[in-house]
Parts: C-alpha cells; sequence; structure tokens
C-alpha cells in the first residue's frame, strides 16, 4: 500500500499542473449576484476564476419578459466579461452566461438582479 | 514480506495513466450550471477523469466486543470516451479486536465501468449506469478481508439538482441529490471455508447536498467569506440488504449515515464526513471518513485529464449572442 501511495504521490508531483488551469467559475458579479440595485446599471461585468476564450464565451441579459436589454456585444478580456445595457427600467432580469475557459473547460449559469424597489 | 498483488496493481495504473497521456479531451460533474461533487461514501452519478487519493476511514466493528478498523483507500478513474469509463481502487484494513490479533491487508480489487446515460443541463439531471465488480482472490483471504469468489453489482447511478424550480424559492435551489440503486451477486452461492451461503444483496445509498458556490453564483452572493463559499455541506447514506440466498441469517440492513463537509477547489476536494451506524450490527459508536480527491482532468486537461478515444463530443461551439 506504502508503494502504491508513494507512486502515486510521486506521479503527482511529477506532474505538477504548472501550466494547468480549470473550470472557469463565477467569482463575482456586478450588479451581485440575487441583488436589488436602486438606479438602473449601465453594464454587468462577470468576473470568473480563470481566463476566458473570447470566442467561444459569452453573456446576455433579458427582462421578465424574456426580451434582451443588452447591447449585443460582450467585451471579454482575461477572467472578465462584461456587456453594455440599454436604460432599464424598474423590474427583475436575468443574466446568463457561457464560458469556456483557456484549456477547453466549459462552465455556464444564470441568475437574477433587480432594479429599483426592495 | 510484500504483498504478491502491490506490483501488479501499480504497474496497472502505470499503464492506465500512461495510454491516458497518449490522447486528448475535457470534465468532471458539471451538470448545466450544477457541479455534484465526487461523494465519499456513495459515488457521484458521473464518468470524469478523477483520482481519490486518500480515503481513510476510522470505525468500531459491530462484534461484541467492537474491534478498531482503519480503511485507507485509493481509486483512479479514466474516461474511454467521453460518456464511456473506468474505475480501479483498493481497500487497505486494519482490525485490531481487544486482546485478539490484529488482522491487516488488502480486500479484493474493485473495478467498475460506467456509462453515461445523460446529462441534461436545463434540469440539472445525471443519469449513469455501472457495473462493479469485486475480484475475488486479489486480497488477503486468508485473514478474511478478500473472498475467493468474485461479486458483480449492476447499479443504476442519478443526480439531481433543484435549480430549475421557481426563482421564488430562492435558497432552496441550491439542494441536490444523488443516489445509487445496485444488486449484488457473487460467483459462487456457498463458502465452503466459512460452511455458509453467501447472500445477494441490494446495494443502495445517497446524498443530499447543499451548495455554497451555487447559492453564491446562481442565486445570491452574500458576500460569505471565501472558504464558506467553497463548501458542501452534505449528508450520505450507504446501506446494504440481504434479498437472496441468506439461508438461516438474518436479513437486517446494515450502513451508515454520513453528515459531513466537502471543500471544492479548482483542482481537487477534500471531504470530512463523521460515519453513524444505522443499527448494532452496523458498528458501535460515531466513526469517521476523510478524502482527498484530485480532478485529473482540470490538472492535467491536455494528458490524462482527457478521454482515450474520441475526444470531447461536446465540441466548444460558437455562441450566437
Amino acid at each position: 500500500m506504502r508503494t502504491l501511495f508513494g507512486f502515486l504521490s510521486l506521479l503527482v508531483v511529477a506532474a505538477a499542473p504548472g501550466a494547468a488551469h480549470a473550470h472557469a467559475f463565477l467569482d463575482h458579479a456586478s450588479p451581485l449576484v440575487g441583488s436589488t440595485v436602486p438606479t438602473a446599471p449601465h453594464e454587468v461585468s462577470l468576473s470568473f476564476t480563470q481566463n476566458l476564450e473570447p470566442a467561444f464565451s459569452s453573456v446576455e441579459v433579458t427582462d421578465a419578459s424574456g426580451a434582451r436589454v443588452d447591447q449585443g456585444k460582450a467585451r471579454i478580456s482575461g477572467n472578465t466579461m462584461q456587456i453594455g445595457l440599454k436604460a432599464l427600467p424598474p423590474g427583475s432580469y436575468k443574466v446568463r452566461w457561457h464560458a469556456l475557459s483557456v484549456d477547453t473547460h466549459a462552465t455556464e449559469g444564470n441568475f437574477s438582479f433587480h432594479v429599483g424597489g426592495p | 514480506m510484500p504483498h504478491p498483488l502491490r506490483v501488479p496493481r501499480a504497474f496497472a495504473l502505470t499503464l492506465v495513466l500512461f495510454a491516458a497521456s497518449l490522447t486528448q479531451a475535457a470534465a468532471h460533474c458539471f451538470v448545466g450550471a450544477r457541479f455534484f461533487p465526487a461523494t465519499l461514501a456513495v459515488d457521484d452519478p458521473c464518468v470524469a477523469d478523477e483520482m481519490s487519493l486518500p480515503t481513510v476511514s476510522w470505525s468500531k466493528t459491530g462484534d461484541v466486543p467492537p474491534a478498531s478498523e482503519w480503511d485507507v483507500s485509493a481509486e483512479i478513474s479514466k474516461r474511454i470516451t467521453e460518456d464511456f469509463g473506468i474505475s480501479i481502487g483498493d481497500t487497505w484494513s486494519q482490525i485490531r479486536p481487544p486482546g485478539g490479533p490484529t488482522q491487516a491487508g488488502f480486500s479484493d480489487l474493485e473495478t467498475t465501468l460506467q456509462y453515461q446515460l445523460l446529462k441534461d443541463g436545463s434540469q440539472e439531471l445525471a443519469l449513469l449506469l455501472g457495473l462493479i465488480v469485486d475480484w475475488g482472490g486479489t486480497g488477503a483471504t486468508n485473514s478474511g478481508l478478500g473472498t475467493s469468489y468474485s461479486a458483480l453489482t449492476p447499479t443504476f447511478y442519478f443526480g439531481k439538482g433543484f435549480g430549475d424550480l421557481p426563482d421564488a424559492t430562492g435558497w432552496l435551489r441550491a439542494f441536490a441529490v444523488t443516489g445509487q440503486v445496485g444488486y449484488q451477486f457473487p460467483t459462487s452461492s456457498y463458502d465452503v471455508a466459512m460452511g455458509a451461503y453467501i447472500p445477494q444483496y441490494l446495494v443502495y445509498g445517497g446524498s443530499i447536498q447543499y451548495s455554497m458556490p451555487y447559492l453564491k453564483s446562481e442565486i445570491k452572493d452574500l458576500q460569505l467569506p471565501d472558504l464558506i463559499n467553497h463548501l458542501i455541506p452534505i449528508v450520505e447514506a450507504q446501506l446494504a440488504t440481504p434479498v437472496a440466498n441468506n439461508f438461516g441469517n438474518s436479513y437486517l440492513t446494515t450502513g451508515t449515515i454520513n453528515p459531513g463537509v466537502i471543500w471544492v477547489g479548482s483542482y481537487f476536494q477534500v471531504g470530512l464526513e463523521a460515519q453513524l451506524p444505522v443499527n448494532r450490527a452496523s458498528g458501535t459508536g460515531l466513526g469517521f471518513l476523510g478524502q482527498l480527491h484530485l480532478y485529473l482532468d482540470d490538472m492535467f486537461p491536455q494528458t490524462i485529464g482527457r478521454p482515450l478515444l474520441g475526444g470531447s463530443t461536446t465540441a466548444p461551439r460558437k455562441l450566437s449572442f
């Protein structure tokens, strides 16, 4: 058993992930996930735990009826993704994102934020 | 004296790892926005490139008086194709009865073939079929830790996240459940050495888990400390009930309920659980279970973290929005 564990431990250490990457998790967002903001934001900004592949990562923002309220083209640099917003009236909005980390691991998610009111 | 199976086991693992390094592809158990962590007592519902090294448990047996038991196990899982994988694992045990001789050795080598039936991201639903084989004669049969016969366990696994509940359910959407049900039948019906029939078992279990990472990224960012945002509190159950060929013996269900927590990182996770026996026959008092689990697909995305054949069927697609 000790031999086996020693072998595997050695393997892990020897092949240490010097250039490794991983799945891109959403680290934080602005507006915050699930938050209510008093005034309409001009953009949604997402920050991930890994750098993104711009050609295969995207974000969209929709209102309660499902209509797009973003300005269409996300700006992606490093581990951040930003997209401009049209003028938002008070209401609930959904952010849907797809991310491909630079080593081709794909992740996706969605969350809501609210403008105005409690 | 070295265990006669030690070299072949290490060699087999080397072959798997070497072969894996020659090919390509990508992921552990992501289903839509849901990540199912590798659970400690039961299996998660996905084929994956991963390694549990080690899993350590301590408990007291259900004997009278109870013996102290340590188990140390290792398992590596490797995708052959995107949806088909194999796992190889083994456990070394030491059982120390009070006043009696200590028994130690390997249990039978265990292999598992698994096929991913379904991954539905919108419903956070994963279904998996598996065949577990415990290879008789590969463990320490003299000390009773291995058997002279093999056991086959066809098993069905599932995982379901509740992120598809209405937004109004709020924080409840971070819950998920997993489960597995298998039927274990031995390749022999009678153990001559023990003079007893070998039962067939229904082997089942599951988990209920609450994902703090999911809460933070999908429902509400409470701006909690980073440590908390990586935790998945969990309760697992693993149970076995003899259902056939059990003449003269009890049909009592045995198993444990395991409350605990898993810390999830980008390249590995660490889990720690208590083990509560469901009855006196299952153990005596509180035990514990700990595991370091490595995500090989994230650690080595260009080598052993990819399927051996075919690459990824979920190739990146240019998104339209």
